[in-house]
């Protein structure tokens, strides 16, 4: 069993803590006082399934605003092109189907950077990823897409497009 | 202000709605399982986001009274879908594969299942 690390709990509190903040929306002390027990208690118990790397990887600025540009701007620029390629597909009768499995390749080294792509790939319409493999210390997608008309590197650029560039920057 | 602040919302709300009917008719008609799965994602993702930025803006800037805790809760729902909506994704799909589910037509590519022999 993983050991579980003090920076670990203290970043799993924060986010407990700062929930239950948001749910409550109170200052009465009884409600900061049980919300910080039930924080403590929960981080206490989960947080070595949740922080495997450097607990406070996001406290960098540079990388902590990098990472909000591309959940704020980038990510959905993407999302809304695909999802108005989707909808003229459905719209359209839906004759243009190709469905197909493609492998794609990756650089991204660190577990929450894969995590982030595969979430980014699943999110937009038009891809899942279905599975991970690793090969030689480098990440393979398998990923479900509508319209599969490439194979391999080709097929990862259109996929991946400018998503994979912008999570290198702040998740390796 | 509070007028084109409400069309805004209003507008935002038609476009969720707008995807999410885009998305249900894409489940109704697509030829197989995996990708009805591809258009449901239309739902989860800018349905929900059109939805939620609309009630977000309605609560905070258009109701009588700002209510912030509806505020801040409708935020809170928003992310929660757009963060656990793509891991049942994964887990459904993959599920399906392995189950030996396989549309009629046979796949342009199928990666998975050459390598996976």
């Amino acid at each position: 069993m993983r050991k579980t690390k003090v920076s670990a709990v203290i970043a799993t509190f924060i986010v407990c803590y700062a929930f239950w903040l948001l749910l409550t929306w109170s200052v009465k002390p009884q409600e900061l006082i049980a919300g910080a027990v039930v924080s403590l208690a929960a981080a206490l118990f989960s947080a070595r399934f949740f922080i495997h790397e450097k607990a406070f990887w996001l406290a960098n600025p540079a990388k902590f605003f990098t990472g909000l540009c591309y959940w704020l701007f980038i990510f959905p620029g993407e999302l809304i092109k695909a999802n108005v390629n989707m909808a003229k597909l459905v719209l359209g009768g839906c004759k243009n189907v190709r469905p197909g499995i493609v492998k794609i390749p990756s650089e991204l080294q660190s577990d929450y950077g894969r995590a982030a792509l595969a979430n980014s790939i699943t999110l937009t319409p038009g891809t899942i990823t279905m599975e991970i493999a690793e090969e030689d210390g480098q990440a393979q997608y398998y990923v479900h897409w509508i319209e599969a008309e490439s194979d391999g590197a080709e097929a990862g650029e259109a996929i991946k497009g400018r998503m994979e560039k912008w999570i290198r920057r702040f998740w390796q | 202000m509070s007028m084109l602040l409400k069309i805004v919302s209003d507008v935002l709300i038609a476009v969720g709605a707008f995807f999410a009917l885009v998305g249900v008719i894409g489940i109704l008609r697509m030829p197989d399982t995996f990708c009805r799965m591809q258009a449901s994602t239309c739902v989860s993702t800018l349905g929900v986001v059109g939805v939620t930025l609309g009630g977000l803006i309605h609560a905070l800037f258009v109701a009588e009274t700002p209510m912030a805790g509806a505020a801040v809760k409708i935020v809170v729902i928003g992310l929660l879908i757009l963060v656990t909506s793509p891991v049942g994704a994964h887990a459904i799909a993959k599920g399906a594969y392995k189950a030996g589910i396989r549309p009629d037509k046979p796949m342009e590519t199928d990666d998975l299942g050459r390598d996976s022999e």
